[in-house]
C-alpha cells in the first residue's frame, strides 16, 4: 500500500515536537498541561517555547482542572476521509476551559440532544497509540 | 495614506477556462488557457507580461506554480511568486500585484490560478487535501474538516444573534438564482429554502446546499499601470484600495467567533479608496458556506452585527437591493475549483464595472468590492475596484 493511501486510511497521529512534548507526556498521564507565564500571568494552550503575549520564556506547566463549557460545536455527518467513516456522526467541540484558553476536542458518546452552548463538560483522555493519548470531553450530568 | 496605490493600477484583461466538470485537463493547462483568454481580452502579447503571481493547485501541485506556469507558456518574468493564504489568496495576489506595479517591480502582472478538484484527483487525494489543511497536533486528530471550523462560527452566530438556518439557506437560493443567468455556471436549476433545509446534513448547522460546489477550472487577471491601461482597453477597472488581515491560525485562537478580521481588512481598503460600504454598487464575497456570507455582510459594513439574516431575507443582496452580491452565482452555484474560486468573483465584478454583464448587469455599477477569506476566517483580503469615473 502506498504511503499516501495509508495516510488517508489511518487517523492523523500527532507528532510531538520541541514545543509540545510536555503536553503529550502529560496527556499520557491523564493530565492536560497548560502553560502559565510567570511574567505576565497569561495562560496558554497550545504549548509554545515562549509566552504568546509577552514572549517570556518563564513558563510553568500546570494541569488544567478539566472543567469547561461548550463555546461552540458542530456535529459531523460526512466524514473527512475514510479514517473517520466509522465514527460519524460525531460532535466536534470548541471548549472554553475554566482557566481561560479554548481548545478543539470532540465529545465522548453520541448524546447530541443534550449538546448545547455554554453547558458544562469535563476532560477525559484516551490512548490512541503507545505514545499518544488524546484529550476528549464528556457532558457533566 | 503614505504613497497609496489608489488609482495607479488597473485590471485590463480577464479570462477563464471552461469550468464545472472539465476532465482530462491539468491545472497548468487550464490556467494557461485562462491566461491566453485574458491576454486576448486585453489585446496583449504574452511577451508584455513581466510579472506572474499564482496560487497553488491541489491536483498537481508545484512548489513554484507561478514559475511552472511561466515555463508552460514560455515566458520569462522578472517578478514571480506562488502565494498561499488559503481562500484569501485571490485578493492577496491582486493587492500584491498592484503594489508590485506601483513600486516598479513589474509593469504588467498576470494573476492566475487553476485546479481540477472535481476530475483531476482521486477521491483519496481530495480527502487528504481536505483533512490536512488543519493543524496536525491540535485539530486534525479530532476529525475536523475545514468546513467544521466555519460551521462552528455560524453555529455561535445563531446562538448569539438568533440567526436561523432558513436565513442562511436564503443565501444559497439567491446565488442559485444569479447563476441561472450566468453562461457556464455549474448549477443553474432554481432551488428553494426548503430544498436547502432538506438536503443532507454535512456538519451542523450546514446542509449540503449550504456548502460550496467542487469543480474544475481556472481564471486569470492582467494588471498594468494606469499610464499603460488605456493602450489595452477602453474600460480599465482601477484598483482603488486594498487591505488584508490575519488574526489567527488555529480556530480555537480566533478572538471572537462571530466577528472576523474582515472588519480590519475592509476598513483599510475603504480608507485607501476614500469610500465607505454604502458607496459600493456591487460585491463579490467569498461564499464557501452560506453563513460565511452572512457574517461578511456585517463585517464589511453592509448591515449591523447580528442583522445579516433579515438583510438577506429582505432581498438586499440581489438586484434592487442594497448590495447585489455574487451576481455570477459564486462558489455555491457558479464554480468552486478550490483556491481559484475567488478569481471568478474578481472577473464578475470587473465585468459588472465594465457594464458588460448583459441580463446580469447591475444598473450604474461604478464601485465594487471583492472580499476573499480562508481557513476558518484566519485570512482576509479586500480589494476595492472602480470604473474610470471613480478614479
Ligand atoms: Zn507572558
Amino acid at each position: 500500500m502506498s504511503e499516501a493511501i495509508k495516510n488517508v486510511l489511518t487517523k492523523p497521529l500527532p507528532t510531538p515536537d520541541g514545543d509540545s512534548q510536555a503536553l503529550w507526556d502529560g496527556l499520557k498521564n491523564g493530565k492536560l498541561l497548560l502553560q502559565h507565564c510567570d511574567d505576565c500571568g497569561h495562560v496558554q494552550y497550545y504549548q509554545q517555547g515562549m509566552c504568546r503575549l509577552c514572549q517570556s520564556t518563564k513558563l510553568r506547566h500546570q494541569a488544567a482542572s478539566g472543567k469547561g463549557t461548550i463555546y461552540s460545536y458542530s456535529v459531523v455527518y460526512r466524514a473527512p476521509g475514510p479514517a473517520f467513516k466509522d465514527d460519524v456522526p460525531y460532535a466536534v467541540l470548541l471548549v472554553q476551559l475554566e482557566e481561560g484558553p479554548r481548545m478543539i476536542s470532540s465529545l465522548v458518546g453520541k448524546n447530541f440532544d443534550a449538546l448545547d452552548f455554554d453547558v458544562a463538560v469535563r476532560l477525559t483522555t484516551a490512548a490512541i497509540s503507545d505514545e499518544i493519548s488524546l484529550p476528549y470531553f464528556e457532558l457533566v450530568d | 495614506m503614505r504613497n497609496s496605490l489608489r488609482g495607479k493600477v488597473a485590471i485590463v484583461g480577464v479570462g477563464q477556462s471552461p469550468t464545472g466538470r472539465v476532465p482530462g485537463r491539468s491545472p497548468l493547462d487550464l490556467t494557461a488557457e485562462a491566461t491566453l483568454n485574458a491576454l486576448a481580452d486585453a489585446n496583449m502579447q504574452k511577451s508584455e507580461i513581466d510579472g506572474v503571481l499564482t496560487g497553488n493547485a491541489f491536483a498537481s501541485s508545484f512548489h513554484r506554480f507561478s514559475v511552472a506556469l511561466s515555463e508552460y507558456l514560455n515566458i520569462q518574468p522578472s517578478y514571480s511568486n506562488t502565494l498561499q493564504v488559503s481562500g484569501a489568496t485571490a485578493g492577496a495576489a491582486v493587492n500584491t500585484a498592484a503594489a508590485a506595479i506601483h513600486a516598479g517591480l513589474a509593469d504588467t502582472v498576470l494573476v492566475a490560478c487553476g485546479d481540477s478538484l472535481l476530475t483531476g484527483m482521486t477521491p483519496d487525494m481530495a480527502i487528504r487535501a481536505m483533512t490536512e489543511s488543519r493543524d496536525q497536533q491540535y485539530e486534525m486528530p479530532f476529525g475536523i474538516p475545514v468546513a467544521n471550523t466555519f460551521a462552528m462560527t455560524a453555529h455561535r452566530h445563531m446562538k448569539q444573534y438568533g440567526t436561523t438556518s432558513e436565513q442562511m439557506a436564503k443565501v444559497a437560493v439567491t446565488f442559485r438564482e444569479h447563476a441561472s443567468r450566468t453562461p457556464g455556471a455549474q448549477k443553474t436549476e432554481l432551488i428553494t429554502v426548503d430544498d436547502v433545509m432538506n438536503s443532507k446534513m454535512v456538519t451542523s448547522p450546514y446542509h449540503k446546499l449550504d456548502c460550496s460546489l467542487i469543480s474544475d477550472g481556472a481564471a486569470a487577471l492582467i494588471l498594468t499601470s494606469a499610464e499603460r491601461a488605456l493602450d489595452y482597453t477602453d474600460t480599465p477597472i482601477y484598483i482603488l484600495g486594498g487591505g488584508e488581515y490575519y488574526s489567527h491560525e488555529h480556530i480555537f485562537l480566533m478572538p471572537d467567533l462571530t466577528q472576523t478580521g474582515a472588519v480590519q481588512s475592509a476598513q483599510k481598503a475603504y480608507d485607501m479608496a476614500g469610500i465607505s460600504a454604502s458607496d459600493l454598487d456591487v460585491a463579490g464575497i467569498y461564499d464557501c458556506f452560506t453563513g460565511t456570507v452572512l457574517m461578511m455582510l456585517e463585517d464589511l459594513g453592509f448591515c449591523k452585527k447580528g442583522e445579516s439574516g433579515s438583510f438577506v431575507e429582505d432581498g438586499q443582496i440581489t438586484y434592487g437591493g442594497k448590495i447585489p452580491t455574487n451576481t455570477h452565482g459564486g462558489m455555491l452555484s457558479y464554480a468552486h475549483p478550490g483556491i481559484p474560486a475567488a478569481w471568478f468573483h474578481f472577473i464578475e465584478v470587473v465585468r459588472q464595472l465594465r457594464g458588460s454583464c448583459g441580463e446580469r448587469q447591475v444598473d450604474n455599477a461604478e464601485l465594487g468590492i471583492v472580499h476573499t477569506l480562508g481557513a476558518g476566517f484566519s485570512t482576509q483580503a479586500t480589494t476595492i475596484l472602480g470604473a474610470g469615473s471613480t478614479r
